[in-house]
């Protein structure tokens, strides 16, 4: 998760859709007509390391931001990434889903997300998910070392097709251990 | 879009990370991508150009929010954009590092491209700064040794040995080497029965292998 992080700076790429507050000129790159003003409500999908800044930054309005709070540049749209349909899906079989497909960085954007918002029921659900996913890495690694190392059966192929680079971190970390922890019992 | 460079520049780099986790040529770099990296550097400045005049609009017009916004815009662009550029080189440099490391140092310092045990790795994949980053990385590695840590043996295996003598076989043509038990002439297919700790420095650097 450091500055240096490559996964994460591809995860802060990923597009989100948003709407513009205001009418701003000279931003029309964004859209793809350079040179002309952005318009008001437009709607258009952003990269997140710009947007989750214009989301909360506003434009300081000058004495009644007392009496109303400074409406940010942005507003951020419900993305498809977290859409009910998703979290449905999530909450009826974590693991038979094919997390890959959704976003190869789901858990690093849903993470973000649910920071920005405080999205406590998305959280919940996360966590259920790398408790349930979780423990079908670990089989998956566990079984895979047992037989040295390129007699991946085909059921476990296609499961590991289905991870976010974050399982598939964890899922080598597994393996890894699992060999070194055998290669020891053994010498013991 | 701004950005757009920096990103592909990041697959990039992603590319290199699995390729080396793979297990593939421990001893290769992709080629620097020296275009891509003058592109973003175009675009930082062409950024830092539109920054410049908007702060001037801004000193004249300080409750002007919607400059503030165009602002923010281009300020958030060169972030993501030396973001990735550090990113990158940083990958590049450890990869560089750990090379050192395995090949103990100071076969690169004395020659970067014409060592037998390097034969494989192709200087003219980094930058100009890469190159002189890894003999001066070099350099140090072999002062560190040569200085006071003389007595240890920073590169030496990590496993304990587990004979004193052991069988090994030539890899390459190494010439004659000088040892308490005599002569012996590395000859490539040969096979001797030589101490371990004779004969560690050369399994490392790959003329020996051992049986």
């Amino acid at each position: 998760m450091g500055y240096y992080d490559i996964d994460d700076i591809l995860a802060d790429g990923t597009r989100f859709p948003c709407r513009f507050n205001y009418d701003v000129p000279g931003l029309g790159y964004l859209e793809g007509n350079p040179g002309r003003p952005i318009s008001k409500n437009a709607k258009l999908e952003l990269p997140l390391w710009m947007v989750h800044l214009l989301a909360v930054v506003g434009a300081q309005s000058n004495e009644d931001s007392r009496v109303e709070e400074p409406l940010p540049f942005v507003e951020l749209l419900p993305p498809d990434l977290f859409a009910p349909r998703v979290l449905n899906a999530i909450k009826s079989g974590a693991t038979s889903l094919d997390l890959h497909s959704i976003s190869p960085h789901f858990y690093t954007l849903a993470e973000k997300w649910a920071t920005l918002f405080s999205d406590k029921e998305l959280s919940q659900v996360l966590k259920d998910m790398l408790l349930e996913r979780g423990q079908e890495i670990n089989n998956h690694a566990i079984s895979v070392s047992m037989f040295s190392n390129c007699n991946q059966t085909n059921d476990s192929a296609v499961f590991l097709q289905t991870l976010d680079e974050f399982e598939k971190t964890i899922y080598r970390d597994t393996n890894v251990n699992c060999k070194e922890m055998k290669k020891w019992l053994v010498l013991k | 879009m701004y950005g757009d460079l920096a990103n592909k520049l990041i697959l990039e780099a992603k590319r290199t990370q699995q390729l080396s986790q793979a297990g593939f040529n421990k001893q290769q770099l992709p080629v620097y991508q020296d275009e891509l990296v003058r592109g973003i550097l175009k675009e930082v400045g062409s950024l830092k150009k539109n920054v410049d005049y908007l702060r001037e609009q801004q000193l004249t017009d300080q409750d002007n929010k919607v400059a503030q916004c165009q602002y923010v815009v281009a300020m958030l662009s060169m972030e993501r954009n030396k973001r990735c550029l550090l990113a990158y080189q940083k990958m590049r440099s450890e990869m560089l590092d750990s090379m050192v490391w395995d090949n103990n140092g100071m076969e690169f310092s004395s020659a970067i491209s014409n060592h037998p045990n390097l034969s494989s790795f192709d200087s003219s994949v980094l930058s100009h700064a890469e190159q002189e980053y890894l003999k001066e990385y070099a350099q140090l590695l072999t002062e560190l040794k040569s200085g006071e840590l003389s007595e240890i043996d920073l590169t030496g295996m990590l496993q304990p040995p587990s004979d004193v003598f052991i069988d090994v076989r030539v890899l390459k043509d190494a010439g004659q080497i000088e040892t308490e038990y005599g002569v012996f002439n590395l000859i490539k297919d040969s096979q001797f029965f030589v101490r371990q700790s004779d004969v560690e420095r050369l399994i490392q650097q790959g003329y020996l292998q051992k049986i």
